[in-house]
């Protein structure tokens, strides 16, 4: 099997398929340099009786191809080839293995801390998802000379007022921005390890406050991750629920990214008009759906609630209406535009070769959007019109995210019209027969592609949650933005232009 | 449970009620919430509630700031950055812990969260809500300096219509 | 700068009068539940406290309270699932002003008062 895996190809995934292949060690390498191409979308293990079996998600972006690729890599010892040195994407992945699981590349390389407190902060051990690290990691970061001039500096996790508590150190030469990591694990709460031995409607309730403000696309990927096991398909009306749910989740988040846009750039009239729009969203979304923040719509089968479709098409248009009129004076506003261009470039290589998702990697000039994959109700809808710039800078992801919104705004409507949920039964939820088996489950949160992978036992109860909030994805990118000819001021602007979250990133 | 009231935090409310009632300065703390309580919090300055009129005011500065607004269910591992903020403001200081997890939900007591804010810092107001609502958050503010009158102490929360059920006699 | 002035004005003021008058938009947030106490059979506390992600209800209180479900209002998320479970037990409060200067005040004792 795995010799045609590597040459003929057969890793090709029918479109919307998920595509599980078992890999030997002694062939990992090989085949991951064959499937390199791919968007490494995540990687982790599972404990599995004395070893670890790793496991690598592939996603096949090509249009018409749409699906993924996993594969399955029983590790014995603790040593595993150096798949980051073949594809970058893997580095952070490779260092939560080494903390979960105590296994490392081969070629010793150095890793960074993650998700683990140093030795000595706390009383007692964290709990592991296996076997844990033999030692601390090394924590080397990236060699950089300023003609021998640098210095480096901590800056968290208690930072400005209202924003998550996060640690990064900055290496600077004055101004400049020479290197900058982030260190996550202030807010790291053990969810995946919280997950064991629930059910998939009880870990909803936690995958949909991994990353609060993603909890829609979160909390579907779980959900269609025990779908998957199970093979249950929600009824129709209740999957255009969800995409409406997903769709309102991602306007009122491009709403905030913009007030956040108008706030580290000092403009805070910009910033009102931003924040008009986005408590007119929020106070749609509980008209519609019953909280602010959509918590609290989706499980396992299909959603919770049925819509108030009257209410979002009374409202929807002057919510939106206001977000674009903020939208529209700021792109006339020459002192905004000017904070905005050529601030945190990235190129379309970098975003591919760290795997990268959502606006941020879409105005590098990549298309990848998981609602492309051609399952749920995102089929029937005329495709969706994937937004998309080249310069790479915060002004390349606003004006993707002012797109977006508009096309959200589109779905919406769409979805409404061809029906959603109503308070019956039988539009709301299948039920989940108790199934043992493991299923790969995504939604394209406001930030990128969410990916959810359980493994349930006879009595559907979680053996192996792995939560990947779209955050995790584009954290590693942020430093890479930051660094070059970037300024201290900058990195506010940044960040809101890539409109992530701590908690999603540490779980 | 907490201890009875005494002449000493009644002395206490009263300064607060004084020197706060009319400009108080509020620092936020995230101790490991899931992102949607700051987005709330940050929503207090917005044109919708704007906290300003009410005489509130953000501070990046525990220095400067007389009230810690704290989020999230005190992860372990930020127990020691929450503790220094907490001593890096001035007295008198008022701690208002916000949200389900905060309170003591969402997270049990484990080896990743103490669970609740009040394991680590003296809480003088609890806001309920996942997330409290910006409106949920005036009403705790309003509280916490003595503006507004708690109204939850009186709440039975069981509803009006619960009549009596009839027994069947015969 | 024109720009933002005029369209500034033109849209008004958006202020909340709360906590001078009443907020309309509140009546659409989740609040907590309300149970009701003649309804509630032992059976049905079971559930609802299994059934509870959040850790807000308990079987018994204090010494003294008799048989009576512990309803932590400050660990309630208003996830709705109680609600969900026994909706002839359990209805929405509607009450969003919960803050609390005493930490006991959030905890409510209901009598399990149904009959199975």
């Amino acid at each position: 099997m795995t010799a045609n895996l590597v040459s003929t190809g057969e890793w090709r995934a029918a479109p919307g398929a998920v595509t599980t292949f078992q890999v030997a060690s002694p062939d990992l390498e090989a085949v991951t340099r064959d499937l390199a191409n791919l968007r490494l979308a995540d990687m982790f293990g599972q404990d599995a009786g004395g070893g670890t079996v790793l496991r690598m998600v592939w996603a096949n972006d090509t249009p018409g191809q749409a699906g993924y690729v996993i594969t399955e890599t029983p590790i014995s010892g603790d040593e595993y080839p150096a798949l980051s040195d073949i594809t970058p994407a893997a580095f952070v992945e490779e260092c939560e293995m080494y903390e979960q699981f105590g296994i490392r590349p081969a070629t010793g390389k150095p890793l960074n801390r993650i998700m683990l407190p140093p030795r000595g902060a706390l009383d007692a051990q964290l709990p592991t998802l296996g076997r844990g690290p033999e030692s601390e990691p090394e924590e080397v970061r990236a060699p950089h000379t300023v003609g021998g001039q640098a210095f480096e500096f901590p800056f968290g996790p208690v930072r400005q007022v209202g924003v998550e508590s996060l640690y990064y150190g900055i290496v600077t030469s004055g101004e400049e921005v020479i290197d900058l990591y982030l260190f996550t694990w202030h807010k790291h709460r053990g969810l995946e390890w919280r997950l064991q031995g629930q059910t998939p409607e009880a870990a909803i309730f936690y995958a949909e406050r991994a990353e609060g403000l993603s909890a829609v696309a979160t909390g579907w990927a779980l959900a269609a991750a025990a779908e998957a096991v199970t093979g249950t398909r929600p009824p129709e009306p209740a999957q255009r629920t969800r995409a409406v749910a997903l769709e309102l989740e991602r306007l009122y988040n491009h709403a905030a990214a913009m007030a956040a846009l108008c706030q580290s750039t000092g403009l805070t009239v910009g910033q009102s008009a931003a924040e008009i729009a986005l408590e007119r969203l929020l106070r749609l979304n509980a008209r519609a759906f019953g909280h602010r923040y959509l918590f609290g719509v989706i499980t396992p089968g299909g959603v919770t609630r049925a819509p108030q479709a009257d209410a979002i098409r009374a409202e929807l248009p002057a919510a939106y209406g206001e977000f674009t009129r903020a939208a529209s004076a700021l792109l006339a506003t020459n002192s905004f535009m000017d904070r905005l261009e050529a601030t945190g470039v990235l190129t379309a290589a970098q975003a591919k070769e760290l795997g990268m998702v959502g606006p941020v990697a879409r105005a590098t000039g990549l298309t990848a959007d998981s609602r492309g994959v051609p399952l749920g109700p995102y089929r029937e809808a005329a495709s969706v019109n994937v937004a998309t710039a080249t310069a790479g800078d915060c002004l390349a992801r606003f004006t993707v995210m002012i797109a977006e919104a508009a096309e959200s705004v589109r779905l919406i409507g769409e979805f409404l019209d061809a029906g959603t949920s109503a308070p019956t039964e039988a539009g709301m939820a299948a039920p989940l027969p108790p199934a043992a088996g493991a299923g790969l489950g995504w939604a394209e949160s406001p930030r990128g592609e969410a990916l959810a992978w359980l493994a349930l036992d006879d009595a559907g109860r979680i053996t192996r949650a792995r939560l990947r909030p779209g955050s995790v994805r584009n954290w590693r990118g942020f430093d890479d933005a930051c660094r070059s000819q970037n300024v201290f001021t900058d990195i506010p602007i940044i960040e809101a232009s890539f409109w992530l979250t701590a908690a999603g990133m540490a779980r | 449970m907490t201890a009875p009231v005494t002449s000493e935090a009644e002395q206490l409310r009263n300064t607060i009620a004084r020197q706060f009632g009319r400009s108080l300065h509020i620092r936020t703390l995230d101790t490991g919430s899931c992102a949607v309580c700051e987005q709330e919090i940050r929503l207090l300055a917005a044109p919708h509630y704007d906290l300003h009129r009410l005489g509130f005011f953000f501070t990046p500065a525990p220095r400067h700031a007389d009230l810690l607004l704290v989020t999230g269910p005190m992860i372990r591992a930020f127990a020691v950055a929450a503790r220094k903020t907490y001593d890096a403001m001035p007295g008198p200081k008022v701690v208002v812990a916000t949200g389900a997890c905060a309170l003591g939900g969402v997270y049990p007591q484990d080896p990743f969260t103490h669970g609740a804010v009040d394991a680590v810092l003296p809480v003088d107001v609890w806001i309920p809500g996942c997330p409290p609502s910006p409106l949920a958050l005036l009403h705790g503010l309003g509280v916490a300096v003595g503006r507004l009158a708690e109204k939850v102490r009186a709440v039975p929360f069981t509803p009006d219509d619960d009549s009596e059920r009839t027994v069947v006699s015969g | 700068m024109p720009l933002w002035f005029i369209r500034g004005l033109r849209r008004g003021v958006v202020t909340t009068r709360y906590p001078a008058r009443t907020e309309e938009s509140a009546r659409f947030l989740p609040t907590p539940p309300a149970f009701r106490p003649h309804v509630l059979t032992s059976q049905t506390a079971d559930l609802l406290v299994a059934i509870c992600p959040s850790g807000a209800l308990r079987r018994g209180g204090d010494a003294g309270d008799g048989d009576v479900l512990r309803y932590d209002v400050g660990r309630c998320t208003a996830c709705g699932r109680c609600a969900a479970a026994a909706p002839h037990a359990v209805t929405s409060s509607g009450v969003w002003e919960l803050a609390a200067t005493d930490r006991s005040v959030l905890i409510k004792k209901i009598p399990i008062g149904g009959e199975s």
